[in-house]
């Protein structure tokens, strides 16, 4: 196969464009085991029902418990609304699914986070039905030609999207007093509840937190990916490794595993074959793990010890 | 009997307690249901296949237990369900699970893989199987009494293959299809018909299941400069994504797919980037029989929506009614008679064509081309095998 730099353009673009979204998610997975010290399997549906409920009032008719409903909202109110439902919504997962649990060890709480993903899907089903709904592009173009390179304009904006949620969480984390909090009850809980912080409230912040990422995750993808109810378990498949050849519970090593997983997965498809691209990813996270068990950038749990 | 109180207590108190206790001749007991089972794959990522399936055999109960007679003698179908998920573990075990519930028949799931991991089950029971996978091996695995009630891969290869040949005058011919059994099958058939005529495919190119992103083969399979290509795609949610990024990655070749790409759920999720291509299907809108402008308008009549006929609905539709129409003609439905007569099916008009059955099974042998026009399967061509 001869050295194309114009579909290895495409390629990059692309791998860096999903690499962004198991890195949001596996973010999520990050944020809420630093602070409750659990994986939270639900994850993927924080991805999913977002994208179900802002299709819902984007589009001119859908199907809503077999009642066909006209809404169509405007794209910015409509996002802004899910934003909003899913506060509630992470408040709401970390009220039920987390805090009456949370005395009980960690088994009790990730059984009940998988509880909840089950019931999820299976509500997404019973409300939404079967067929895989398309979720309308921001864009009037689906891509963007120069010369022979071909760039779908979702790709560049999940990219550009990512960067900056990136840069806020830096500053967040960095800068601001609530990010500070956060990291000192993802640190140690006990010696952040003695010097005054309000642990349960920052946990409460982080779900919420969480949430929101899965869902700026699911509108970005939306578009490329149809919305369905298994949408969000197959990104949170590849965020959950991610995360773990980054260092499970580092912070940028989900960012460096998310990216790396999705533009490997897809230059391997590409150059070695696309029928082994989930083998390739799962062979890297395998080695990565026999290499360097702590991940990419350590863990940081084990620093708390 | 001169009918007083106490008559009247004592005849009425006899019949509840015969009911209660299961002596049905005392209060004349409706006649006993026939039993089906189905094994759809009502959960996971082929939700939507099941669901279509569901659909079909519900209408085709309901119209049957609607009728006087019901399937002969009074006795209505009864349909017993069970999720073959999307994995075929969760097939074999929903199937054991079956088979412990007094079915005479059981309507398989549409997709091969989880078929021919039934096979080693179905070879030991003696019920009569019918099936829509279309995968060739499917009738080949040793279970003599699986039905299958639409065309198989090598038709509908052979007709995809053709056409991109004789019709598209493609000589540099390009593959892309799932990992799955059904879309490997399918590959597989369509490389014998292309080496037939002296041709090998440009690119090959399968993706692994549940794949989102599909730009890697779609790139490798641009960068062979195909004159056409050739997909082989059971799932519609996948077909119509393909389509979608193939569009985007300015994949300009003609598509010719499997009959997916003329499922009505993929043509809509798709748009306008399935616009102008072709696919061989079981069935096209607009060129059917009574049996089917009928199912059309009922389907639509019960769901509100129209049903995917081929992949879905209209094959198991076409089972129950076959198996009612068996059951009346020989008045009983005791599965090793069932299985003769069906093996002995000839010219039996159903939704998706004539039914008649071969040696090894399959009942439908012809598909027709269509080409997506503005949204709309036009027919093309037919291809008989």
């Amino acid at each position: 196969m001869h050295f194309d730099p114009v579909a290895n353009l495409q390629l990059l673009v692309s791998g860096l464009a999903f690499g962004s979204i198991y890195a949001l998610v596996a973010l999520g997975f990050v944020l809420i085991y630093n602070a409750v010290g659990v994986v939270n399997f639900a994850q993927g549906e924080f991805v999913m029902f977002p994208s179900y409920v802002a299709v819902t009032f984007l589009l001119p008719a859908i199907a809503v418990f077999g009642t066909v409903v006209h809404w169509q909202l405007p794209v910015v109110g409509v996002y802004l609304l899910v934003l909003v439902l899913m506060v509630g919504f992470g408040l709401l997962f970390n009220r039920i699914a987390y805090h009456p649990l949370r005395d009980r060890g960690w088994m009790p709480v990730v059984i009940s986070t998988i509880g909840v993903s089950i019931f999820l899907r299976n509500a997404a089903q019973l409300i939404w039905g079967s067929q895989p709904i398309v979720m309308p592009s921001l864009f009037a173009v689906d891509t963007i030609s120069v010369g022979p390179l071909h760039i779908r304009p979702q790709d560049l904006l999940i990219i550009g999207v990512t960067a900056v949620l990136i840069a806020f969480q830096f500053f967040l984390f960095e800068r601001t007093t609530l990010g500070k909090q956060m990291r000192a009850t993802a640190q140690d809980r006990a010696t952040a509840r003695l010097v005054g912080v309000r642990v349960g409230r920052i946990v409460a912040i982080t779900f919420v937190y969480s949430a929101l990422l899965g869902t700026i995750s699911g509108l970005l993808v939306a578009p490329l990916f149809t919305v369905t109810k298994e949408m969000g378990a197959l990104i949170a498949l590849k965020a959950f490794a991610a995360s773990i050849v980054g260092g499970f519970g580092s912070i940028p090593g989900a960012i460096v595993g998310g990216l790396a997983i999705g533009v490997i997965e897809t230059f391997g498809g590409f150059y070695i074959s696309s029928a082994y691209v989930d083998a390739i990813a799962f062979v890297i996270l395998i080695g990565v793990l026999l290499l360097r068990p702590q991940g990419l950038f350590g863990e940081r749990v084990a620093e708390k010890a | 009997m001169r009918l007083d109180r106490k008559n009247f207590l004592a005849t009425t108190g006899a019949a509840a307690a015969g009911a209660a206790f299961g002596f049905p001749a005392i209060v004349g007991a409706a006649p006993e249901p026939i039993r089906i089972g189905s094994v759809p794959c009502l959960t996971g990522s082929n939700a939507l296949l099941g669901q279509q399936e569901h659909e079909g055999i519900a209408l085709a109960v309901e119209e049957i237990n609607a009728r006087s007679d019901k399937v002969y003698g009074g006795r209505p179908f009864e349909i017993v369900e069970e999720d073959a998920t999307n994995d075929n573990q969760s097939a074999v075990s929903a199937l054991n699970k079956l088979l412990g519930e007094n079915v005479v028949a059981i309507v398989c799931p549409v997709l091969s893989t989880q078929i021919q991991a039934m096979a080693p089950v179905m070879k030991t029971h003696d019920v009569p199987w019918m099936t829509g996978g279309t995968a060739v091996k499917n009738t080949q695995l040793g279970v003599t009494n699986l039905f299958r009630l639409r065309g198989s891969d090598g038709i509908t290869a052979a007709g995809m293959t053709n056409f991109a040949v004789q019709d598209k005058k493609a000589k540099r011919v390009a593959i892309l299809h799932a990992s799955d059994a059904f879309g490997t099958g399918g590959a597989e058939q369509i490389v014998l018909n292309l080496k037939k005529i002296g041709l090998e495919p440009v690119a090959n190119e399968q993706y692994p299941k549940d794949a989102k992103d599909f730009t890697a083969e779609i790139l490798k399979i641009k960068q062979a400069n195909p004159d056409a290509v050739l997909m082989y795609i059971q799932n519609p949610s996948d077909t119509a994504i393909i389509l979608k990024q193939a569009r985007s990655l300015a994949l300009t070749a003609p598509i010719i797919g499997s009959p997916s790409l003329g499922n009505q759920t993929a043509m809509e999720v798709a748009g306008k980037d399935a616009y102008g291509t072709y696919c061989a299907v079981d069935f096209i809108v607009g060129f059917n029989s009574n049996v089917a402008t009928h199912f059309l308008t009922a389907f639509y009549n019960k769901y509100h929506h129209l049903p995917d006929v081929g992949t879905g609905s209209g094959w198991v539709y076409d089972a129950v009614f076959m198996l009612a129409d068996t059951y009346k003609k020989q008045k009983s439905t005791d599965p090793k008679q069932t299985i003769a007569s069906l093996k002995g099916i000839k010219n039996w008009n159903g939704v998706l064509g004539a039914f008649s059955a071969d040696a090894e099974g399959n009942m439908i042998h012809a598909v027709s081309i269509g080409q997506n026009q503005d949204g709309k399967l036009r027919l093309v061509k037919k291809v008989t095998g």
